[in-house]
């Protein structure tokens, strides 16, 4: 693996440890009716490379951990083709929390995008 | 990839040489393949991370089902990822998130006193505390639970029914052991598996019930269980114990100063408080009021002190007897 390669895999590894957790949050409110990991995942996939570039199984552990923190709700159900799956739905607290995340992104992103833009207008 | 993910992608290939090179072609053979790669992490972890893992794959073989087996495990490399991979992730992102997620810890406190009191700051302190009161309620209910199923299991043995019911009872003792991880786990603190362990899926049921008797993790929950009992009673005794007495150390000068409690009166022995009908008594005199204030806090901290410990210890064997034993074969 070049030494680019390790640089750029580094990067979507730090950038991925926050953003998936507001993706998860956002999926889940987006969604009519509670959603397993694997519908999570699937969802997600749709949405191309970007917060998802790493492997689905990285989706686990974060659902996990939002539910021990209150922003979702999980509840068992058994399926046929499976172990019993984990509905997940967002909880009131998740949708408070989802709300100031999305302010913190669109703040985060914008200042990013306009030091970027600085970048490129200094090439050109 | 950075020094460490490689140092930890060949530790996992070294302990499974030929799974790095052969791609797994069966659920249960990625199972295993993932199994072997998160060895030597936390149980708790490795349970979880194979339970998400067969959910992940039963749900993509079920979308597929004009694909095989084989193809749908293959195709599942790239999008959920190798077994290598998958152990990875697990290692990395259980310390991320939850650092991310939980409540930055209080920095630790240098000096010894600051150490010795800052134990009344910690939430844990009184989760401990308050398992060691419920263990009383719970250990008796496991242990009459485990008593009363092997019992019948053996009276029952002889007749038809006694074969349905061992395996209901051991079913019912694994749902057990997993209800009382997340007690452990939510008021001591020790990591325990929040999903159940599906090892024997895709195998016969025959397969299965033998798997649930040859597995040792059925006979460590039975024994915890019934240790249960022995120990729920000491820890409630310790704890109301110590905490009566201290609160009555301190409760005793602060009544006599600020309310009406007739000091160095002895009545049928001696009284750190008593109620006698009528008043208030202590068989204390006025000058060891003050020392028994200081005693009192001091014990009252000691106490908690203690509960931290219990819980430390608790946690430690409840992991060992109910998940520990057979993760790494």
């Amino acid at each position: 693996m070049s030494e680019l390669d390790t640089q750029i895999r580094k990067f979507q590894k730090e950038l991925s440890a926050g953003t998936v957790s507001l993706a998860l949050l956002a999926v889940l409110a987006a969604a009519s009716e509670p959603m397993y990991g694997y519908q999570i995942a699937k969802r997600l996939e749709r949405e191309g490379e970007g917060v998802l570039s790493g492997k689905q199984s990285a989706l686990y552990p974060v659902l996990r951990n939002l539910s021990a923190a209150g922003l979702l709700d999980s509840h068992v159900e058994p399926s046929a083709s499976g172990p019993p799956r984990r509905y997940y739905r967002i909880t009131a607290a998740g949708q408070g929390v989802l709300h100031e995340w999305t302010i913190a992104w669109r703040a985060t992103r914008d200042s990013v995008d306009s030091v970027l833009e600085g970048l490129t207008h200094e090439r050109a | 990839m950075n020094a460490p993910d490689l140092a930890s992608r060949s530790s996992a290939s070294a302990s499974a040489p030929a799974s790095s090179f052969v791609a797994p072609t069966s659920i249960p053979d990625y199972l295993d393949r993932l199994r072997r790669a998160l060895a030597g992490a936390d149980p708790a972890l490795v349970q979880d991370a194979l339970y998400d893992a067969e959910e992940y794959l039963r749900s993509e073989l079920a979308e597929n089902p004009g694909k095989s087996e084989a193809e749908v495990i293959a195709a599942v490399a790239s999008s959920y990822g190798a077994p290598d991979e998958v152990a990875e992730i697990y290692r990395d992102t259980e310390v991320t998130v939850q650092t991310a997620l939980r409540a930055p810890p209080a920095p630790p406190r240098k000096s010894i006193l600051g150490r010795f009191f800052g134990v009344a700051a910690e939430p844990r302190t009184y989760a401990a505390l308050f398992y060691m009161l419920l263990s009383l309620a719970t250990g008796i209910f496991y242990f009459t639970w485990v008593v009363t199923g092997a019992s019948l299991s053996a009276g029952l043995a002889v007749l038809i029914i006694g074969i349905p019911f061992v395996i209901l009872f051991l079913g019912s003792v694994r749902v057990l052991a997993l209800v009382e991880g997340r007690l452990v786990e939510v008021m001591l603190g020790e990591r325990m598996p929040r999903r159940p362990l599906y090892s024997g899926r895709g195998k016969p049921w025959l397969e299965r019930i033998k798997d649930m008797f040859t597995d040792p993790r059925t006979w460590g929950t039975l024994l915890y269980m019934l240790l249960m009992l022995p120990l729920g009673i000491t820890y409630f005794t310790i704890a109301v114990t110590l905490l009566s007495v201290s609160v009555s150390f301190i409760a005793a000068p602060l009544l006599v100063w600020f309310g009406d409690v007739t000091t160095d009166l002895q009545m049928d022995g001696w009284q750190v408080l008593n109620f006698n009908g009528y008043d208030l008594t202590t068989s204390l005199q006025g000058w060891e009021l003050p020392f028994l204030l200081v005693a009192g806090v001091l014990l009252l901290f000691v106490t908690l002190h203690v509960a931290r410990g219990i819980g430390h210890l608790h946690g430690q064997l409840a992991k060992n007897l109910l998940v520990k034993s057979s993760q790494y074969d």
